[in-house]
């Protein structure tokens, strides 16, 4: 199990004429993965969902706060345990065709890594390419086909695939999939999202998938949890279905009823609504920092801050101060003429 | 006004004929856009949904007869009413037409805005290189901008890069609508947009075209903005129009065997989510399109002999609404 306690991390304004805000990319984010879990991280862009997959990674720092790996505390341990403990934690990027090298053949960007472990665990020559095969079948691709071409010679979806064969050369525990099928053709799409969730059932891998699509973060976050960030701070946290189908958070409605209705095959939920202007990032805001844009504030949510609270029958947890269950997600329309 | 509305229909904005676009690569042409028929129905919102290398683009670019090489426009015509064909026309006349008759928002618009220039001065420029008022270009920019809840004052005397991506898509749109165009071509104008963002230009696009009544054709991948936002219709694979109809035909009756797998293979919010299932196998790129038979069997869980003969042609299989599929009678799945 993986505890995130109160995770914070500001990224310094520069200083001068050309001086900027300091930006506050997250402001005490405290959460947990169950080992083989799931776990969505829900936002708009800018929210600071990303940086907290790469403090996750651990390609970034964090200014306070600690990571707990299976009991075992990052902020205690030396730097070699750190780096083995987050060695099994792995990142997935948005972009597959900048994450492989273009002048390196698939083959040559899998066996990199696997040749370090074979050195460091006396394994043979033979095990290298053995194992590039295994796990070139396991993500889906037909090692014959792609071990020797180029990324340049591969679809999108393939190369997404060839990212996550490499991030499984080290055997991780958890993969942190950031944005990892926006970029991807629509009718491949679904295919990436199967095969984490296949990682998860066959490998027992964790999955936190990090995304503002809520429907993809349904379907790879089913059995798990969804955790809804804004500005840093976490507004709702709980199971995916009761968060999808009953949020009480105005910030997680305003994101449920942006979701494109398939009109005629769905009917968009009565209390859909639209937040009263666009997000602008370093702004100030007193009070909750959703306040502005929330067409249910009142004066107390312009003055006091929220903090995020249990709500025992939903087994939630909440940052408003009117917890209210809006159905603003869209139902199926069955019974209206079925495809 | 339902009389009117129905005599809107029978005239077409834009109808396309025959089109073909073919892209030259290493001495051989290929064809991006095969054999095209469309018909951009007045006043109506016409989608075009496709994935990457679909042909969609092209299609839109060979609309404004805009096609660069290595790209030619090798067969077919795009007719609108008042100018005639499209693609005999060329320099002043071509330029005229673009923005004064068809005009375009762009996917990302803050590459289509002059970083050195300010937004009302922008619009200013349109209204003079199209022989308009310029004073009455930007009343009517102003009105847009109130319409699209921008605050006109800031944002004419704005410079792109001081607005944030939904205010310049909405720079977008007003640009595009500022001189009244017959038709608007939409090429994915919400894709680089935020979720919340993108719900509120689909509202806004909807609105404006509500009111306006322009005819509209809109470029994307998203089965959901298609749902949330198009009248009609028209599925592209490989550089063909597979299947065409009103929207919620085609989503509730899909025919085709690539649109009906489409729709299945989005997860949704509602229902099980065991329905959805992936599409097999890949999109074909430019240089590996079949030259004869049908251009998606090499997917297709329902291929027969016949399909690898010829691409079955666009046939009707309800009232407004067609197929490109040998198949008849769709098998209960």
């Amino acid at each position: 199990m993986i505890e995130l306690i109160d995770i914070k991390k500001t990224f310094q304004g520069r200083t001068g004429m050309l001086s900027t805000a300091d930006v506050h990319a997250l402001r005490g984010v405290s959460l947990s993965i169950e080992n083989g879990g799931a776990l969505a991280l829900l936002g708009e862009s800018g929210c600071g969902k990303t940086t907290l997959g790469r403090i996750l990674a651990g390609l970034e720092t964090y200014d306070s706060g600690d990571i707990v790996i299976d009991g075992t505390s990052l902020n205690g341990a030396p730097k070699g345990e750190r780096d083995r403990l987050q060695r099994k934690i792995q990142l997935i990027h948005q972009d597959p065709y900048a994450a492989l090298n273009p002048v390196r053949t698939i083959e040559k960007s899998l066996t990199a890594p696997l040749k370090l472990r074979a050195k460091q665990s006396g394994k043979d020559k033979g095990w290298v390419e053995q194992r590039a095969r295994e796990l070139l079948t396991i993500v889906g691709l037909d090692p014959d086909e792609v071990l020797y071409k180029y990324p340049h010679n591969l679809s999108g979806g393939q190369r997404q695939r060839v990212v996550i064969a490499r991030a499984l050369t080290v055997d991780p525990t958890v993969l942190v999939a950031d944005e990892a099928v926006s970029m991807i053709d629509v009718s491949l799409r679904l295919g990436i999202l199967q095969l984490l969730n296949d990682l998860r059932r066959r490998l027992k891998i964790a999955v936190v998938f990090i995304t503002h699509d809520v429907a993809a973060a349904r379907y790879v976050a089913l059995d798990g949890d969804i955790c809804v960030i804004y500005r840093g701070e976490i507004f709702e946290y709980g199971r995916t279905d009761d968060v999808i189908h009953a949020p009480v958070n105005p910030y997680t409605q305003s994101l449920l009823s942006a979701v494109p209705v398939l009109v005629g095959l769905e009917r968009p939920g009565p209390d859909r609504f639209i937040p009263l202007e666009e997000l602008v990032t370093g702004r100030a805001v007193s009070g909750c920092l959703f306040s502005d844009r929330c067409p249910f504030a009142v004066e107390v949510c312009h003055q006091d801050h929220p903090d995020l609270l249990p709500i025992e029958e939903l087994s939630r947890l909440n940052r408003c101060f009117f917890p209210t269950v809006r159905h603003v997600t869209a139902v199926s329309a069955s019974g209206e003429a079925s495809a | 006004m339902a009389t009117q509305a129905a005599t809107r229909v029978e005239q077409n904005a834009c109808s396309i004929r025959g089109l073909t676009v073919v892209y030259r690569v290493e001495r051989h042409e290929y064809a991006a856009v095969q054999d095209v028929d469309l018909d951009i129905p007045s006043g109506e919102i016409t989608a075009v949904i496709g994935e990457s290398g679909s042909g969609k683009t092209t299609l839109a670019m060979a609309m404004l007869n805009a096609v660069q090489p290595p790209g030619r426009i090798a067969a077919g015509s795009v007719v609108y009413p008042t100018a005639g064909d499209i693609l005999r026309l060329s320099g002043k006349r071509l330029r005229r037409l673009r923005g004064d008759s068809i005009s375009m928002v762009f996917q990302t618009s803050q590459n289509s805005l002059n970083p050195l220039k300010r937004i009302g001065g922008q619009a200013m420029d349109l209204a003079r290189s199209h022989g308009r008022d310029p004073r009455g270009t930007l009343r009517e920019a102003r009105d847009l901008c109130a319409k699209m809840s921008l605050d006109a004052d800031r944002v004419l005397t704005s410079y792109q890069h001081e607005l944030s991506g939904g205010m310049r898509q909405r720079v977008g749109i007003m640009l595009a609508l500022v001189l009244q165009p017959e038709v608007v071509l939409l090429d994915e104008p919400t894709t680089a947009l935020d979720v919340l963002s993108q719900s509120e230009v689909l509202q806004i696009l909807r609105d404006l075209q509500r009111e306006r009544r322009f005819s509209a054709v809109l470029i994307t991948h998203d089965m959901g903005v298609v749902a949330e936002l198009a009248d009609r219709v028209a599925v592209m694979y490989a550089g063909r129009i597979v299947e065409r109809g009103r929207t919620r035909d085609v989503l509730i009756r899909p025919d085709h065997p690539y649109t009906r797998a489409l729709i299945r293979s989005i997860p949704r919010l509602s229902g099980d989510l065991s329905e959805a299932v992936p599409l097999p196998g890949l999109p074909p790129s430019l240089t590996t399109i079949p030259d004869h038979g049908c251009v998606f069997r090499a997917r297709c869980a329902y291929r027969m002999p016949i399909c690898d003969t010829v691409q079955p042609p666009l046939e009707s299989v309800g009232p407004d609404h067609d197929s490109a599929c040998y198949l008849e009678g769709f098998p209960s799945d």
